[in-house]
């Protein structure tokens, strides 16, 4: 483990049972995240990136569970962690913001008892003081501390968002996770909230998982990117480096899948198909169906993510690097 | 569409084992006369031989000649039957025995074949009103959801008041006063109490269908109303609709055994209801005569657990949350 | 100019509350939109949720009755429909895709017997034979092909892109000169986003027909558009030719919607930006400019009066009484 790592990912295997069969969302993923750092994952619906946060909240539903693998945070390996041992981490060390506030809020509570709920149940400190703790967060969010007694349903959808940013930090965690939390905002919104985000890693130092299938927000706001695809990581670098020049085929496409606003208007191309349902991955490297560079080996045997340079990683048989 | 239904409902462990029970009491109803080994309503085993006859001679009243090749008479001849007929009366509020599976009631008639013949009316009764109502239900939903405006108020308004009369006691007051001839009278009572709930369930599914996006593409080609509402709008409605079917069909049989027992419907038929009712005014009950009043009520709550289980299956069809993760 | 097919003037579309405490309030979804749509022309809508952009495309459909203002297609005026025939021939002109492709195919119908209406209401097939041919055409133009092999299908065989393809095969079907595409891209997933819109440009060119494409992405109203309109809580606050809105946008709130979106070239984290606030009730509607409550560079004038749209040269206009 690595010296300022918060949080390693070995070989973790989780995922959900439908009625169809088992689906493993999260195969075999591996990941470090340095302290203090924003790390971007990126990748489309059904690709296992939720699964994935909240395989390391240990907050997955009734029919998942995690399969195999580690996820140590801060030098312990929470997956073996009873559920009362797992309650000293969440929330307290790490927290987590989900995409839709409007269901993660309870709609009967006002915004106070919820606040100071989250503080009491964590903390052991009197009333008045988790007010007061509770009351600095929502400044530190912009929302005016008098706010504190409205009830969800009348604040507007950027104000829960910042709610719950400000519920999740109440405790000063060390990791933030954050489920496609502007997804369902609108881009003013969604940029001041990001800012805000920005603004208060600086203060408190915590490291950041972005979850987004949004990669042009990605690219801009994150350290590090890890794009996901059908259940594994393709690739992972630092994000001025992987938007600059991808590896992965995948990457590849998808950078070349969204408009900008500046330069040259050109034809983009996008990707062809669909990405492949868990029930049932294609043989080989999963994204081969879809790849127009893929041989035929690809669809024979499962790449690993290996190393092309310095801090830079890909799970293609054609990209560079040490082929041995 | 409806075929389809039927096909994942058949999958389905729980409404399978539902139909499969609802299936078996419908054949109980359709075959009753040939299942009850005697009527319902009798007392008695008559047995009528015949032991000799004497046959007379003829006499003739006229003769006449017709034509050429045809002759015409008349004439009596006087037969004398003789018969024994023997009257068996069955006992009165017997115990189960080899002639009465279930023993017989206060007037001696079989109670096995009452309640045979007794799950004929109930079925009849719930179904029919389930139907009924049904369609009423669906049409004013459709016509007060889809086409809003004034209607709508009206529909939602009156709708609103029957929703807030108690139930019971208006089918009490109605029963007391309504000649009770057949089960007629007893279908209209019960749906006139149970139509209201099925409404506002149903309008309020055809509000949000009208507004999803395949509604509203289908109307932006120019659809007419009608195809908007009967092919775009109804068959997303078919789990919604014979849910509510079974619901109105289970709360009808209940229904109609309360209004019977309690002595408001029409005692002269016989259903579980009435036998019940018998039995509870000739003291089955104290003198624990299980007999009488067990069976009935066990099938009554047997149909109910009938529909309830058919319901519990489209609920998990049409509710994904609930389908096994 | 005879080249514009569709032409809105001062169109506003006010939605009436229900209920006794929301008697005689009403909700300002869209007031005093006027602009024009040139034959074969792409036209971006842009604008947040419930910036009245939606409503402006049901509104031209013909879904809503607009409250004041007229529409008028070729030069004539048009909405409402007086009769079936009337409502018929616009829709024949006029076509709706919807943003939402798992809520726009009705579930209980196959694919065939959701692509053949368009071409038995509007009469377009003299055979069976010639019907077949022509759902097969369709399906094969939006690249859903063999053709065949989808026609049996249900909706929910089918992935969101497939599905979006197939609503854009329904609204082509009848040959319109107008396609009304309410962010038809938003819910898929970003690889075959691009796709769809190709797909959409490719179309465009090849029957030669005018979008009005809706969309809150202001680098995907770039790909797909020559103009760009900007709306805000129910106004149009700036249009012009994309490149120069996207270039030199002149509108606070179009500065400000240019430097939220999201700029990966740029290669750096970008300056804070003044946001501030949100969307305004569009019940109470802020007096004068809709955006004032937000500008960070109000003045008085701009509570007092609604500011008229203004002629800056070159097709760009805009609201705005400090420009």
């Amino acid at each position: 483990m690595h010296a300022d790592a918060i949080l390693e990912l070995r070989n973790l295997k989780a995922g959900y049972a439908t009625n169809a069969g088992f689906v493993r969302a999260v195969d075999d993923v591996s990941l470090t995240l340095h302290r203090g750092e924003f790390l971007g994952i990126a990748g489309e619906s059904g690709c296992g990136k939720s699964t994935l946060a909240y395989s390391i909240m240990r907050l997955l539903r009734d029919n998942a569970r995690i399969e195999s693998g580690s996820i140590i945070f801060d030098g312990t390996d929470i997956t073996s962690l009873d559920e009362k041992a797992m309650n000293e981490y969440r929330w307290t060390r790490m927290a987590m913001v989900f995409q839709s506030a409007m269901n993660a809020l309870n709609p009967v509570l006002s915004v106070e008892e919820q606040l100071v709920d989250a503080v009491l149940a964590h903390k052991q400190v009197t009333r008045a003081d988790a007010k007061k703790t509770a009351m600095e967060m929502l400044e530190l969010v912009d929302i005016n501390a008098e706010r504190i007694a409205s009830y969800p349903h009348q604040l507007s959808g950027g104000m829960r968002q910042r709610v719950m940013i400000a519920m999740a930090l109440l405790l000063k965690p060390d990791l933030l996770i954050m489920d496609e939390p502007t997804t369902a905002l609108d881009v003013v919104v969604q940029r001041s909230i990001l800012q805000k985000i920005e603004e208060l890693r600086h203060i408190f130092g915590f490291s950041v998982i972005f979850i987004t299938h949004d990669l042009s927000l990605l690219v801009e706001i994150s350290d590090s990117l890890a794009i996901m695809y059908a259940g594994k990581i393709c690739e992972y670098g630092p994000s001025r480096e992987v938007y600059a020049s991808p590896d992965h085929p995948y990457t590849k496409g998808l950078m070349n899948a969204f408009p900008t606003l500046t330069g040259p208007i050109s034809r983009m191309g996008g990707i062809e198909g669909q990405a492949p349902s868990l029930l049932s991955p294609p043989p080989g490297c999963r994204f081969a169906p879809r790849c127009n560079v893929a041989i035929d080996a690809c669809t024979k045997e499962v790449p690993l993510l290996q190393v092309t340079s310095p801090g830079r990683l890909c799970a293609c048989r054609l990209c560079g690097g040490n082929h041995e | 569409m409806i075929r389809d239904f039927f096909k994942t409902l058949i999958k389905n462990k729980k409404s399978l084992s539902g139909l499969v029970l609802l299936g078996f009491f419908i054949l109980v109803a359709l075959f009753a006369p040939l299942l009850a080994p005697y009527p319902p309503k009798t007392d008695r085993v008559e047995h009528t031989t015949l032991l000799e006859e004497n046959k007379g001679d003829p006499e003739v009243l006229s003769e006449e000649t017709e034509g050429q090749n045809r002759e015409k008479s008349v004439y009596t001849v006087t037969i004398t039957q003789k018969y024994e007929k023997t009257t068996e009366y069955f006992p009165t509020r017997a115990k189960p025995s080899k002639d009465h599976i279930l023993g017989t009631n206060h007037a001696g008639n079989d109670l096995f074949s009452q309640i045979i013949m007794g799950t004929r009316v109930s079925l009849f009764v719930g179904l029919a009103t389930g139907l009924f109502v049904t369609f009423i239900s669906l049409s004013l939903a459709l016509l007060s959801g889809y086409l809003g405006g004034i209607l709508d108020d009206v529909i939602s308004f009156v709708t609103n008041v029957f929703l807030v009369i108690p139930g019971l006691p208006l089918m009490i007051v109605i029963g007391t006063y309504v000649p009770m001839h057949g089960v007629l009278p007893i279908i209209l009572i019960l749906s006139l109490t149970s139509w209201p709930y099925p409404t506002r369930l149903l309008r309020s599914q055809v509000l949000t269908l009208k507004n999803r996006d395949f509604v509203r593409a289908s109307k932006m080609i120019g659809e007419r109303t009608s195809f908007l509402i009967f092919r775009e709008i109804l068959p997303n409605m078919i789990s919604i609709v014979m849910s509510e079917f079974f619901t109105v069909s289970l709360s009808a049989i209940l229904g109609e055994a309360t209004l019977e027992f309690i002595g408001v419907g029409n005692i002269t038929v016989v259903s579980w209801g009435t036998i019940l009712y018998w039995a509870q005014a000739n003291g089955a009950i104290l003198m624990g005569a299980w007999w009488w009043f067990l069976p009935p009520g066990l099938l009554i709550a047997l149909t109910g657990t009938a529909f309830v289980l058919i319901n519990f299956g489209i609920d998990e069809i049409s509710n994904p949350r609930l389908r096994k993760r | 100019m005879n080249n514009v097919i569709l032409e809105l003037k001062h169109v506003s579309k006010h939605f009436a509350l229900s209920g006794l405490r929301n008697i005689s309030k009403v909700v300002h979804a869209m007031d005093d939109v006027s602009f024009f749509l040139n034959k074969g022309e792409s036209l971006a809508l842009v604008g947040e949720s419930g910036s009245g952009k939606t409503t402006t495309a049901s509104v031209i459909a013909g879904m809503y009755e607009k409250t004041s203002g007229e529409i008028y297609l070729d030069g004539q005026p048009v909405l409402p429909f007086k009769t079936r025939e009337a409502s018929l021939r616009y829709k024949k002109k006029v076509q709706m895709i919807f943003q939402d492709p798992f809520a726009s195919l009705n579930p209980t119908h196959t694919i065939r017997s959701i692509l053949e209406r368009p071409f038995l209401i509007h009469k377009l097939a003299g055979s069976t034979r010639e019907l077949e041919a022509m759902l097969c055409d369709s399906l094969e133009m939006v690249g859903l092909s063999p053709a065949k092999e989808y026609l049996h299908r249900f909706p929910h065989e089918l992935s969101g892109g497939q599905r979006q393809r197939v609503n854009i095969a329904r609204t082509f079907a009848v040959s319109p000169e107008i396609i009304l595409a309410d962010e038809p891209t938003s819910m898929l997933d970003v690889s075959i986003r691009i796709g769809i819109m190709n797909m959409m440009l490719d179309l465009k060119e090849k029957k030669h027909v005018s979008f009005l494409y809706i969309t809150h992405d202001l680098a995907g109203a770039r790909y797909m558009s020559t103009r760009i309109a900007v709306m805000y809580a129910g106004m149009i606050m700036e249009i012009g030719p994309t490149e120069e809105v996207i270039a030199n946008a002149v509108h606070p709130y179009v500065q400000l919607l240019k430097a939220s979106a999201p700029a990966p070239q740029e290669g750096v984290r970008k300056a804070a930006i003044p946001a501030k606030g949100e969307i305004p009730s569009l019940v109470h509607p802020p007096s004068g400019c809709r955006f004032h409550t937000r500008c960070p560079y109000a003045k008085k004038i701009c509570s007092e009066e609604v500011p008229a749209m203004r002629d800056i040269g070159n097709g760009h206009f805009v609201r705005c009484v400090l420009v």
